[in-house]
């Protein structure tokens, strides 16, 4: 278990404590207001300025000798920042991990807070001009992105019930999207999002800058060579290149420092070659999110 | 250290600024294989309506991860991106 599970787990994995989607708690943080100033300008976050330094070429500033370091450690306070003053327009205390499918399904049918909506995905229309409806927001977040007209969806319904949530996500895993669960800001939870590379903003700052704002799964894949029968199925569905084929060895080999455990690579497998393994249970991969 | 400049020209580009309207074109999101640019509501000015901003702009925001592919320089109708490294 992560660092966040032992602060907001309650013994458990934090996604999985139903005090995280509650109303009593979002109230608490006064999350309506929070939300909603969030929301109406959330794509500007990456080219606003922040203690004088914006993202715009973040990949050469974190590249710089010394400066690089302190705004790394600046950047990865804020994302996981949990003070009382936290601003909404920087997204602070705004993360998420990746999770297994039937997990998410867990989720939507027991845990989230009512109302469940469905979206278009801010980050692929932000960054690919795409409207996609993909994302699952619930509790809090549903009435404040309801208010958005830019992200509601034409044509079809944006209310769902939670069977109707855990079949479009289902769905999501079919077209080879990875399940995030997301805190906004920690410790609630309101969203379930359907992530792929490069058009997801939390996995581009993960998978391209190394800073947390996804975590790797409670799980990682393990391939059986005696199942697999190197079809390259799995190899097509990573999202983070930690498969490949070995024509030698005729199979896959899996990388577990790679892998983030979504179990996309196990959904696909026609040959049920491939399992997802607790990450807690191998020693070396233990800790290692 | 090679760094790539992404300049656009926001006369052309950005109906605050006096170009087209993004939100009608957004030919170089779609191109840009590993996504560089960002479309997001212009700073600065006047909404009627905050929760339905009508102003926006691209800014070209993952320098680092530009392949220099110029497809982005190419798609633009209005002629207004320049890649330089």
């Amino acid at each position: 278990m992560c660092n966040w599970c032992m602060k907001h787990g309650a013994g458990g994995k934090w996604y999985l404590n139903a005090r995280n989607y509650s109303y009593e708690l979002a109230e608490a943080m006064n999350l309506q207001a929070y939300l909603e100033e969030q929301w109406k300008n959330f794509e500007q976050v990456y080219i606003r300025k922040i203690m004088g330094v914006s993202s715009i070429g973040l990949g050469y500033k974190l590249r710089m000798p010394i400066i690089g370091r302190v705004i790394r450690r600046a950047v990865e306070g804020m994302i996981h920042s949990e003070s009382k003053n936290r601003n909404p327009v920087r997204a602070d205390g705004h993360f998420g991990q990746v999770i297994p499918i039937e997990e998410a399904k867990l989720i939507m049918l027991n845990l989230a807070a009512e109302p469940i909506i469905q979206n278009y995905c801010m980050c692929r229309l932000m960054q690919k001009g795409i409207k996609d409806v993909c994302c699952i927001n619930f509790g809090v977040l549903s009435t404040v992105i309801e208010k958005l007209p830019r992200f509601i969806p034409e044509n079809t319904k944006v209310r769902l019930s939670r069977d109707e949530a855990a079949a479009a996500l289902e769905e999501q895993n079919r077209k080879g999207r990875v399940a995030t669960v997301w805190f906004q800001p920690v410790p609630y939870i309101c969203a379930i999002c359907s992530c792929e590379t490069p058009q997801c903003g939390g996995l581009r700052l993960r998978m391209d800058f190394g800073l947390h704002t996804v975590y790797k799964a409670e799980y990682y894949a393990e391939v059986n060579p005696d199942l697999c029968q190197g079809c390259k199925t799995c190899v097509a569905s990573c999202q983070f290149g930690a498969i490949r084929f070995s024509p030698t060895l005729k199979r896959v080999l899996i990388d577990p420092t790679k892998c983030f455990g979504c179990g996309l690579c196990r959904d696909r497998c026609p040959h049920d070659a491939i399992r997802l393994l607790p990450r807690d249970e191998n020693p070396l991969l233990r800790g290692k999110y | 250290m090679v760094k790539t400049k992404i300049v656009i020209d926001y006369s052309k580009c950005g109906n605050a600024t006096g170009g087209i309207d993004p939100r009608q074109c957004g030919k170089c999101l779609q191109v840009c294989d590993p996504a560089v640019f960002i479309r997001h509501m212009a700073f600065n000015v006047k909404e009627d309506n905050p929760y339905d901003p009508q102003y926006w702009q691209i800014t070209p925001v993952w320098l680092s991860l530009c392949t220099h592919c110029g497809k982005c320089v190419k798609a633009c109708p209005q002629k207004a991106i320049t890649v330089s490294f």
